[in-house]
């Protein structure tokens, strides 16, 4: 169409020359400014140049673009026909603060294990995207973990409840609320003597305020708790040596030494986030300096914290109580037991340590152990002099610290005699995880009128009359108290998605008129104990907390006569029940990315399996994947054995979590809803069976079908995890060696034998590269998790991953043994020792992926990072073929719109909120990894290049890194000295991983330093 | 011509032969309708079948995804690539038999050649067919061609993939032209003896108005020997750069420097056996035993004997190159093939491939042909495990053993590849039954030649233009 005049060539010498020849400031646009040519001042002038006028248009021309446009009107008016329907909707008035294409965060609290877990959720207009941790709150310190992170997949779960349930059939909240308060006006003459109420573990300020209105209103009425997953031994444990209830908080940045006896405080405990934290600061080495603080675990199961110790040993869940009452009497407080399941040497050893480090060392009990066990790490600790210091003794959190087992037997009893006319059950699952032999859901039965408010409709719901569907943290409106007491606010950040009330707007409706979320809320922080105003309120709000309102601590003494001696355990089968790493006690049972999440130890995804020692199955003739029958008095379980390194002969570990027959598709997923292990889990003995209990195995034989990430666990004496002492890095270091090298050889340098020349990879500008200190590694998964939520990774289901395809962009690789130089041949099946790798795209500077690729869908930027274009992908999947690391992922089906959740055709479109709009959703066919965390590195350079400054060092964090809890991942540019990723790089510890494969990776690893006691030889 | 006449002359051709019983042999299979007995309209039938099954495995996977087959990750190809290997492999023979010997003037490759030629075609078209529908959206394929667009991009020129489009393409296009060249006299010949209409008019439209005028001969001369020119180097240069997809790349197994040679004398290896495999049961059904004699048979055996030591060479070498890498990682998995999951593939291999060919080294076992199509048989299935080996064993044991994990194919892995040999097989049988199976002129000539330097001239009927008798 362009038919102006040609164009007048440019001549570069005039222009030169009128440059020269100019006076003042010369900024000129382009190079036809200065020539001044009569194009140029045709653009100045016209706004539209080049443009044709309609006169200048022949008739036959104005006729063609007619009929073209009515053709194309036409071709418009089809959408909607076979062209999808789009609606754009845009704002009228656009909302105060909000900037289209820019993520909101706001302040909020999730709940995990009973306690508020701050957190900053990104809104992208108007919807919450994903979650990351609150630096200010005590429980996140700016990290998360998997659990928390995939509570933005259970807010859009199109499982979850979305209308009031009467017996099966759909009701409405109209009807409800009518039967509750019929329900509720008959118990007013009684004074509520007919009333129960049982709700999980309230640790939430407002709510208890409600339910003491309640029962002020009710005098007679109960209020019970239960938690399937309790503190209940340290309870217990407390009753008994100091004759109240009271909590531990611990503070692990005062600790040089720890014992663990049975706790995995690295992720089972609700502070396991800032304790990992506290952990690894409390190890972190820079070059040769810094000090190391030291773990040892005894452990009835393999878990992160016992494949992370610099010592570790396996014992029989009975067998706690011994080592705790031999460290006990080693430092002087009762009596030593007569022999031990460990070699008595260690334990004088670690006693020694502890000594050496009074005041600075501490034991921590395991949280489903014995209240005994509790009762004797109490009096250690004080023992130790670490009252007040990495233990702090604090009034229950908790606003009702009852042991729940006991709450839950008088709730049993009630309803078993009859007393129970209405039962309002707030949340959690019953009739699915109370102990067997409570028989709950038949005790349940007898209750008139059962009132359930859930998220999900669950096993409980096909014993309850109602089931009304409770809102998510995400959109409701409350508070609850993180593990330290601070007072935590949760904001919604959308409306409800389904017709669905907050637990305080329900407990509202049962003593008057239901009232609003935020005016409950309101009133309780205007009128409660706290009396903020209006600013002070909304500072609270943007902080995500109220400061300052930790519970106050308290040295009791411990009175050590409560002490019971220990006996030595008879022999006989054990089995420790274990709250899942990724679902815990069955919560996160429909959430997929936590399903499809490794197992941080067996590296399963999906099923829960029976861990069984190497010699234990030897013996039993039993090889993993062997169906094994466990039966007690209560019950039988089936399930898969697995035979598990590190797990201690004479005692299984089950997995509670699993095996539901209701609560979604996901928690319900063919061949993947594993065994439910809470069949045989009784009141009694909530934390393992004793031998006493007389659990019998058998073999069922079969082969199950794992779906495992990982199959190969040895390192095969190659380099790729590299370990060792401080002693041993400062003696290479001494000898001009690079550290813990296998096999111990000069490394060559690379660069030497290369073709092109060292500056070939050069670019003025920043390069980016990430380090991975793998001392601090405890494989928590929370890198795996985040990176899902962030690059809007799917999940693929049990079968595909059996079939070798999950889609998760950083894998953890779990390998036992070590090489031989590091790791004496000790016998390493009975207690391996662990190493973790966190492995996703290195970017190599010279990747083997990017030659082959025939169409160039993969190539490098000039900032360093192996770029996938999606776009341009055929799918030929020589790159994977050709990674040494093996760290690229394919869609080799449309798992984006295959996910379990989404064969329901009406519901796709609420999963489709959930993803990050900065990250293009892979279609089938296509390759993808990780790339750095592309968008947000684009993010800062705009944000940099707007405020005219070079990018600030750790302005950009990626998503694994962010949520990492103790801080392992350290990202930035490497062509900077001053970055702290620079100064890591040049670490003696730092190594690149297959660096003789020449591909010089972008990501390098730190040598893992464990810090063994001299004194004890594995 | 010097050179050939100093060697001495080999019975190429048996019984008492004339340009007409030759003619007649030749043509009987395809203008008799009552010579096609039950055999061949099952054998039919079956690939019909198997191509129903090939078209049923592509529309499942064009609808699902690759992953309806066994692919994962770290095995990013497997039996697709196996397939596509084993496929262009079976080729070679043909372009060995038409372009090589062409050159080397080998006569007795006149009776074999058209037949190997049309296996080549077939052979390519199912392999040609795996590359393209491997990738993970097929619908763009036509990005690895390089075409002018838009986006401004051109295939990566530096990817072996890229290579492996343009040679198979060549490849293709050479083979295809090269064949129908060499049908255009014959089909003219058919044209002239066929009674029944249609057949007459197609044959006269395929032979391109051929009449066998001396300038016609002179021009097919010079095409031929310029095609043949084109395509002796494609025999090497194919294979080779289908072995650089592999020997281009970093993954342990995959690397060696033996690679493109050794896929070349395999791939002529299973080629000849296939060419045997096809052409006993047909040279028996059809009473061609005058012209593919046993000499012919017993020189495709020695060739096979031949290409399976270089191949036995190969597989020696890689367990060399594997300890001579000092690197741990080619060690494990020089040490997992052997005794492995998949141990039984690797040794079946070195039977098929090494132990069974031993036999062609006895004439007496040459001279049967039981012998002959079992240990052909068995080639054809060593070359598909020495593919099976190379291509998903060596992408299951990694550097990082982290993410080691064993190859299981599905069934739609079974039933493409079911199904491209049924779609080989209907494609042979319908040529079987359409064109000649043996180049009728080329046979004249050699017939010609063959009485010539025996003496008898004065048997030969005068040299009259083939196709117009």
């Amino acid at each position: 169409m362009n038919e102006s005049t040609p164009e007048q060539k440019l001549d570069l010498e005039a222009i030169s020359q009128k440059l020269k020849d100019k006076k003042g400031p010369a900024y000129w646009r382009s190079l036809e400014e200065v020539a001044k040519t009569a194009e140029f001042q045709k653009w100045v002038d016209d706004e539209f140049p080049n443009r044709r006028d309609l006169a200048t248009i022949d008739r036959r021309s104005l006729l063609k673009f007619m009929g073209a446009s009515l053709a194309m009107a036409g071709l418009a008016g089809c959408r909607g026909v076979f062209l999808p329907e789009e609606k754009l909707v845009a704002y009228v008035e656009q909302p105060e603060e909000l900037l289209i294409g820019t993520p909101l965060f706001y302040s909020t609290t999730m709940p995990f294990m009973g306690y508020g877990f701050g957190v900053l959720c990104s809104q992208r207009e108007g919807r919450p995207i994903k979650l990351e941790g609150n630096p200010r709150h005590p429980m996140s310190l700016g990290s998360i973990n998997s659990m928390v992170e995939a509570e933005m997949l259970n807010f859009y779960d199109p499982d979850r409840l979305s209308n009031v349930i009467q017996q099966g059939n759909i009701s409405t909240w109209e009807q409800f609320a009518e039967t509750a308060s019929d329900a509720i006006q008959a118990q007013v003459a009684k004074q509520g003597a007919g009333l129960r109420f049982l709700t999980g573990t309230v640790t939430s300020p407002t709510v208890a305020a409600q339910l003491n209105t309640l029962r002020s209103k009710f005098p007679q009425s109960k209020w019970y708790c239960y938690d399937p997953i309790d503190r209940d031994g340290e309870r217990k444990g407390s009753m008994a040596v100091f004759g109240k209830q009271y909590e531990t908080r611990l503070d692990l940045s005062k600790a040089n030494v720890i014992v663990s006896l049975d706790s995995d405080f690295l992720l089972r405990r609700p502070d396991s986030v800032a304790l990992a934290r506290q952990w690894a600061d409390g190890r972190r080495i820079t070059g040769t300096d810094g000090t190391m603080n030291r773990l040892y675990a005894f452990s009835s199961r393999m878990t992160t914290t016992a494949a992370t110790a610099d010592h570790y040993w396996p014992v029989r869940p009975s067998e706690l109580e011994i080592i705790a009452s031999a460290i006990a009497a080693g430092l002087g407080v009762g009596q030593a037991p007569s022999s031990l399941p460990v070699d008595a040497s260690i334990v004088s050893a670690i006693v020694k340590d502890l000594q050496q480090n009074q005041g600075s060392a501490v034991v921590i009990p395991g949280e489903e152990q014995t209240p005994n066990l509790h009762a004797l790490c109490f009096a250690i600790n004080e023992a130790l002099g670490a009252f007040g210091k990495s233990v702090l003794i604090q009034e229950p959190v908790d606003y009702n610290p009852t042991p729940r087992v006991d709450q839950m037997t008088s709730l049993t009893n009630d309803l078993n005699q009859g007393l129970v006319d209405l039962i309002f059950i707030i949340g959690g699952n019953p009739a699915y995880d109370a102990p067997a032999d409570l028989n709950f859901g038949s005790a349940l039965g007898k209750a008139k009128v059962k009132i359930y408010l859930s998220m999900y409709e669950t096993e409980t719901s096909a014993v309850c009359d109602w089931t009304a569907p409770v809102s998510h943290p995400l959109e409701a409106w409350g508070d609850l108290r993180a593990h330290d007491g601070t007072i935590s606010l949760t904001q919604p950040l959308m409306e409800p998605l389904y017709d669905s009330w907050s637990v305080i707007e329900f407990l509202s409706s049962l003593y008057g008129p239901k009232q609003e979320g935020y005016d409950i809320l309101r009133d309780y922080y205007k009128q409660g104990p706290h009396k903020l105003d209006h600013n002070k309120f909304k500072v609270a709000l943007y902080k995500g907390m109220l400061e300052e309102t930790t519970q106050p601590t308290v040295v009791p003494k411990v009175n050590t006569a409560s002490i019971q001696p220990v006996a030595i355990s008879p022999a006989g089968t054990e089995v420790r029940f274990q709250s899942c790493g990724k679902i815990l006690d069955g919560t996160y049972s429909n959430n997929g990315w936590l399903r499809e999440l490794p197992d941080q130890i067996t590296k399963g995804t999906w099923d829960n399996v029976i861990e069984i020692s190497p010699a234990m199955a030897q013996q039993l003739n039993i090889s993993s994947g062997n169906i094994l029958k466990v039966s007690t008095q209560l019950g039988t379980v089936e399930g898969p054995a697995w035979i598990q390194p590190g797990q201690p002969n004479n005692a299984i570990t089950m997995t509670l979590g699993y095996g539901r027959t209701a609560g979604g598709v996901v928690a319900t997923a063919d061949e993947a809803t594993g065994y439910n292990a809470y069949v045989i889990r009784s009141s009694q003995s909530m934390g393992f069976l004793p031998a006493s209990a007389g659990a019998t195995i058998q073999n069922q034989g079969g082969d199950f079908r794992f779906a495992n990430v990982q199959l190969h666990n040895g390192m095969e004496n190659r380099d790729i995890v590299r370990e060792g002492t401080m002693d041993e890095m400062k003696q290479a270091l001494a000898a001009g060696k690079k550290p813990f090298r296998f096999p111990n050889e000069e490394e060559i340098d690379l660069d030497d034998l290369n073709l092109y020349p060292k500056d070939v990879f050069r670019w003025d500008g920043p390069q980016w590269g990430m380090t991975i200190d793998l001392t601090t590694c405890t494989g928590c998964n929370a890198c795996v998790t985040a990176c899902q939520a962030e690059n809007n990774i799917p999940v693929v289901g049990k079968d595909q991953v059996a079939r070798g395809r999950e889609m998760h962009w950083i894998r953890i690789d779990r390998y036992y043994g070590g090489n031989k130089t590091s790791s004496p041949e000790a016998d390493t099946l009975s207690a391996p020792p662990v190493v973790f790798q966190p492995v996703m795209c290195v970017q190599c500077e010279k990747a083997p992926c990017e030659p082959v690729c025939p169409v160039a869908a993969t190539v490098h930027s000039h900032d360093g990072i192996n770029q996938m274009v999606y776009n341009r992908c055929v799918g030929t999947r020589y790159c994977s073929d050709n990674c040494p690391y093996k760290v690229r992922r394919f869609n080799f089906l449309n798992y984006q719109m295959e996910q379990l959740q989404f064969q329901d055709i009406q519901k796709i479109p609420l999963l489709k909120l959930l993803n990050n709009p900065d990250v293009t959703v892979r279609s089938r066919g296509v390759m993808e990894k990780c790339n750095y965390c592309i968008q947000r590195i684009s993010d800062a350079r705009i944000e940099a290049k707007k405020a005219g400054l070079p990018i600030r060092d750790g302005s950009i964090l990626t998503a694994c890194q962010q949520a990492c809890p103790t801080r392992t991942i350290t990202f930035g540019n490497i062509a900077d000295p001053e970055a702290k990723v620079a100064a890591m790089r040049k670490d003696p510890r730092s190594y690149l991983l297959l660096g003789d494969m020449n591909t010089r990776p972008r990501t390098s690893h730190m040598a893992r330093l464990r810090n063994p006691n001299p004194e004890i030889v594995s | 011509m010097a050179v050939q006449e100093q060697l001495p002359r080999e019975i190429l051709i048996g019984g008492e032969q004339n340009y007409g019983s030759v003619n007649q042999i030749i043509d009987k299979v395809i203008l008799n309708n009552g010579l096609h007995r039950k055999w061949f309209y099952i054998t039919l039938l079956l690939g019909v079948m198997g191509t129903g099954l090939m078209l049923v495995s592509i529309g499942w996977l064009l609808y699902m995804g690759i992953g309806i087959w066994g692919n994962q990750i770290p095995v990013g190809w497997a039996w697709d690539i196996v397939n596509f290997v084993w496929w262009i492999g079976i080729g070679h023979a043909g372009t060995l038999i038409s372009a090589i010997l062409l050159l080397l003037r080998q006569q007795w490759r006149n009776s074999i050649n058209r037949f190997a030629e049309a296996m080549t075609i077939f052979a390519v078209m199912c392999a040609g067919m795996y590359p393209l529908l491997h990738t993970g959206r097929p619908w763009v394929d036509y990005w690895l061609f390089p075409y002018p667009n838009i986006l401004g991009l051109w295939p990566q020129y530096r990817s072996p993939l890229f290579w492996d489009v343009c040679a198979v393409s060549t490849y293709f296009t050479v083979s295809l032209l090269f064949w129908y060249m060499g049908l255009v006299p014959d089909m003219a010949s058919l044209r002239d003896r066929a009674t029944n209409k249609f057949a007459k008019y197609g044959y006269a439209i395929a032979c391109l108005g051929w009449r066998g005028s001396a300038k016609h001969w002179h021009r097919y001369e010079q095409a031929n020997l310029l095609l043949a020119g084109f395509a002796t180097p494609l025999v090497l240069s194919v294979h080779s750069t289908v072995s650089f997809d592999f020997a281009m790349s970093v993954v342990p197994g995959w690397n060696p420097t033996i690679f493109p040679p050794y896929f070349v004398a395999g791939a002529v290896y299973g080629g000849f056996a296939m060419v045997l495999n096809f052409a006993i049961p047909i040279r028996k059904a059809y009473k061609l035993e005058d012209l593919i004699t046993m000499k012919h048979i017993d020189w495709m055996c020695k060739i096979m004997l031949a290409t399976s030591l270089i191949v036995f060479y190969g597989y020696a070498m890689e367990v060399f190159f594997g300890w001579y890498s000092g690197s741990k990682g080619e060690i494990d998995l020089t040490v997992y093939r052997m005794v492995g999951e998949y141990k039984l593939e690797y040794w079946m291999l070195i039977f098929c491939n090494c132990v069974a060919p031993q036999t062609m080294w006895f004439p007496k076992l040459r001279q049967n042909l039981w012998v002959v199509w079992i240990v052909a048989a068995i080639a054809g299935l060593g070359m598909w495990l020495e593919r099976f080996v190379i291509i998903p064993m060596c992408l299951q044991i990694n550097p990082l053993p982290a993410i080691d994990r064993p190859y299981h194919p599905t069934i739609w892995d079974i039933a493409l590849f079911t199904g491209t040999i049924g779609f080989f097989t209907m494609l042979m049988m319908l040529f079987v039954r359409a064109l000649p199976t043996i180049n009728i002129f080329e046979v004249k000539d050699l017939l010609y030649k063959t009485i010539r330097s025996e003496g008898k001239s004065e048997i030969i009927k005068p040299a009259t233009a083939v196709g117009v008798e």
